[in-house]
């Protein structure tokens, strides 16, 4: 049943990636001012969303973690295991904005990069959550996973600042389309696309977050175990 | 198409490639994670049996 069930949404996601493709390459018409190069967009936007909201994922992790891990520790393995799960996939969505972006920038504004006020902050976040995944990797003893929970929910602090960016400060990123200033928005030719490829994303994101979860609760059991055999041959 | 067309047309899909190949290697990766971790309880339940 179980194995239905997971079936049966990797289906729907693949379909849903499919139709956002085609949406996004054939129905979507092409920006007035930007022409072709505006369908990056239709990527671009869903994988940052899709990191937003994954990095958050890891924040409450983060935070579940150190509240339970004295009075609850079972709970708090869980908590950990979303913790990193969340920052994991949240990395990988983060990657592909940033590197979709500067495709973008390439052909909208003549360079790759610039200094820009919501581009230093994206870096920034994506810096401190790679540096969470290498304190994770390489860091051992039984601080690790009370270091990378305060450092998980430092670099959530990150999020807001990146998404009020172009709010607060008018640098070269385009302003806000959604809930920016008045006439902000997008037309309804190209919201269709943008919406089906933003659900497409996110059904994809809980896909791969609930796989690593899975893992890395495998991952925990394991380690459980090893450790209660290594006791028992001591004693 | 005049040839900037063509050229953006090009950058949208190595925007669209990209995101694949980091999705997809990304679920190849964990796959790979998960297959290790099985072999790692089964060979622990052949041990212990």
């Amino acid at each position: 049943m179980k194995k239905l069930a997971i079936g049966l949404y990797a289906l729907v996601t693949g379909s849903l990636m499919i139709w956002g493709f085609y949406q996004a390459m054939y129905v979507a018409p092409s920006d007035a001012m930007q022409g072709e190069i505006s369908r990056i967009i239709y990527y671009h936007v869903p994988s940052f969303a899709a990191a937003f909201t994954f990095f958050s994922v890891s924040f409450l992790g983060s935070i579940g973690f150190l509240s339970f891990r004295r009075s609850r520790p079972e709970w708090a393995q869980v908590a950990d295991a979303w913790a990193l799960a969340g920052a994991e996939v949240g990395v990988v969505f983060c990657t592909v904005g940033l590197t979709t972006g500067p495709l973008w920038g390439r052909r909208a504004w003549g360079i790759w990069w610039t200094w820009d006020a919501r581009l230093t902050t994206t870096l920034v976040l994506w810096l401190i959550y790679v540096s969470y995944l290498l304190l994770r990797r390489f860091a051992a003893g039984p601080q690790m996973q009370t270091l990378s929970a305060v450092l998980g929910i430092f670099g959530a602090l990150d999020v807001p600042i990146v998404y009020m960016a172009n709010r607060w400060w008018r640098t070269q990123h385009p302003a806000p389309v959604f809930g920016g200033a008045e006439g902000s928005g997008m037309d309804k030719s190209m919201l269709g696309p943008f919406l089906w490829n933003l659900l497409a994303w996110f059904c994809w994101g809980f896909f791969i977050v609930i796989l690593r979860f899975n893992v890395e609760r495998k991952h925990q059991q394991s380690l459980a175990e090893e450790a209660e055999e290594a006791l028992a041959a001591n004693i | 198409m005049n040839p900037a067309a063509i050229l953006d047309h090009k950058f949208v899909i190595a925007a669209y490639t990209v995101t694949w190949v980091l999705q997809l290697g990304y679920l190849t990766w964990i796959g790979l994670r998960w297959r290790a971790e099985k072999r790692n309880a089964d060979r622990r339940g052949q041990r212990s049996r």
